[in-house]
């Protein structure tokens, strides 16, 4: 199983690299393939003190496949989709973007950088898209009531 | 040393990707796809490096370079150059037998000589002619362990190997009991621990809530005064009915749940009251049937109760459907009488509007009758009178009833 060596050599990179706000490991000692990770927002966004958990799945034939991402805290964010997935879809997590070489890390780190940045040009929810852009003042300030009612 | 040499190679295979590496490898000789320094190196067109194994499987998926996602397939990739290959393979490793106690460390490339020819923990063959066993190499020079040897406590023969393990359940030798300390032979240590004094046990009624326990050969005293096991008997008894009784309900429950359906029943008529009525009847029957016939469901029983079913859901989709009719009808009459009433009020009015005209027409018939009656007399006496009296009056008279037929008009 190279998914499952490549998946380990990774866990032991990230513990002995670890990356400032971020937090993650396998759910259980059993299955590396699924992994909860611990965000805290960095300061200067909306999200600030907030802390989101999310998921990370790997797919069996990982890395040929990219790994899937989604937020299990409730977020206001342009590339989160509203719903209960919460699942983040952007560049190197498309099929048709991932790259083998592309790393858990890399791909935690992605999603970190979009709490401080959102990409609103690749959104999933497009009326936040559009809010962040024409009404940022609207938008940070109901991304600031979520993140104190869902994230603290 | 020179006739064992050969036979003894290790046929163990060594997985260069589980090695562990003396030093933190270089990120620029890794794999971008398993994230392992490279093994077999290969270089493709837009002069990446990779394993060889792992750009034939990324290649299998898709068929673009892993790195920058440019197309790319199998005829596109050569091996990488040479020393990137000597680079990799010159990388220091710990021996993969390292968790058996083998300390040594080397190149890469000689890790698999290093196993096959001189790990002293690497498996190999027993040196012993015909012995198919396998051993650790530095043992092999001894003599063979997969011999039969026998036992020195009971005489049986065991394999060397696992002598060990014998001696642990030898019948010949002894253990302690856990409880009292002293040594039984280990077949016996068994019963021994069944009946030993000094272990401590439960009351036997602790399953009714005694909650006494003292060493085995104390708790006589105690059962001889224990209420729980005066009442044993008795709780006995009553565990074993409500045992019945729960698997009696069981039954119950599974025939209530196929008769009753889970549906609300619609007004019961008196076909549906009967039906319903005999089948609990016919249920209870068939469940002290089935509690005294060991409380299975026998096939006929079951076929029984569905044609039971059967019939009575049918029973209700005829009440169900004729109801439906009643409803029907119902609205259809009311619907009728409706229009009637509405014919019938029309034509009343109708009637009156009739009746209202003949009245006027009456009222104008009489008016205009005793306009004439007040008229007729007076002309009719003024014609006597002129008849009687001459015509030297008539315009006098004529006069008089002037005035009283303007009397009458006012």
């Amino acid at each position: 199983m190279s998914a499952i060596k490549r998946i380990g050599r990774e866990l032991k990179e990230f513990n002995d690299n670890p990356l400032p706000n971020i937090s993650a490991g396998p759910a259980s000692e059993d299955d590396l393939f699924k992994w909860n990770v611990i965000l805290t927002a960095p300061p200067g966004s909306p999200y600030t003190g907030g802390i989101f958990t999310l998921r990370l799945e790997l797919p069996q034939e990982y890395p040929f496949k990219p790994p899937t991402l989604s937020f299990t805290t409730k977020i206001y964010h342009p590339n989160v989709s509203n719903d209960d997935k919460g699942s983040m879809c952007l560049g190197i997590l498309r099929s048709d973007s991932w790259k083998p070489s592309c790393k858990i890390s890399q791909v935690l780190e992605m999603a970190a950088g979009l709490l401080k940045e959102p990409n609103v040009d690749d959104a999933v929810e497009t009326g936040i898209a559009e809010e962040y852009k024409n009404n940022y003042e609207q938008f940070a300030k109901t991304a600031r009531e979520w993140t104190r009612k869902h994230a603290k | 040393m020179a006739p064992s040499r050969s036979s003894r190679n290790s046929l163990q295979s060594v997985d260069l990707r589980a090695l562990d590496y003396l030093t933190v490898p270089s990120a620029n000789l890794l794999c971008p796809i398993c994230h392992s320094p490279l093994i077999t190196p290969v270089q493709t067109r837009c002069l990446h490096t990779f394993c060889s194994a792992c750009i034939s499987l990324s290649l299998d998926r898709s068929l673009s370079c892993p790195v920058d996602r440019k197309p790319l397939s199998h005829d596109d990739v050569t091996p990488a150059p040479i020393m990137i290959a000597n680079l990799v393979n010159d990388l220091p490793v710990l021996c993969p037998n390292r968790e058996r106690g083998c300390t040594a460390s080397c190149a890469r490339w000689l890790v698999e000589s290093h196993v096959r020819e001189d790990c002293e923990y690497a498996s190999v063959k027993c040196a012993k002619e015909g012995c198919d066993g396998m051993v650790e190499r530095r043992e092999a020079e001894g003599e063979c362990v997969h011999e039969e040897v026998q036992c020195e406590y009971c005489e049986g023969s065991v394999k060397k190997v696992d002598l060990e393990s014998h001696n642990r359940e030898c019948p010949k030798l002894s253990s302690e009991c856990p409880h009292c300390l002293q040594a039984f032979a280990n077949p016996e240590l068994a019963a021994h621990m069944a009946e030993c004094p000094e272990e401590i046990v439960e009351c036997s009624a602790s399953c009714y809530g005694c909650s006494y326990t003292s060493r085995r050969s104390d708790i006589e005293s105690h059962t001889s005064t224990c209420h729980f096991v005066a009442l044993s008997p008795v709780l006995q008894l009553h565990a074993e009915r409500i045992a019945t009784l729960e698997l009696e309900n069981k039954a119950i429950r599974q025939k209530l749940d196929l008769l009753v359906p889970p549906r609300p029943l619609p007004t019961p008529t008196s076909s549906t009251v009967t039906t319903t009525a005999s089948n609990p009847m016919s249920a209870s029957s068939q469940v002290s049937s089935t509690t005294t016939a060991g409380r299975d469901m026998t096939s006929e029983m079951q076929d029984y109760t569905f044609h039971l079913y059967s019939e009575y859901e049918q029973l209700r989709s005829d009440v169900e459907r004729l109801n439906a009719q009643i409803r029907e009808l119902d609205v259809k009459q009311d619907m009728a009488r409706i229009n009637e009433g509405l014919r019938y009020n029309d034509e009343m009015t109708g009637v009156r509007a009739a009746i209202n005209g003949l009245r006027m027409q009456l009222h104008w018939l009489l008016a205009n009758r005793r306009e004439a009656g007040t008229s007729s007399p007076a002309t009719s006496g003024n014609a006597g009178r002129a008849v009687a009296g001459g015509s030297a009056n008539g315009g006098e008279i004529r006069r008089m009833s002037d005035s009283a037929r303007q009397v009458v008009k006012l």
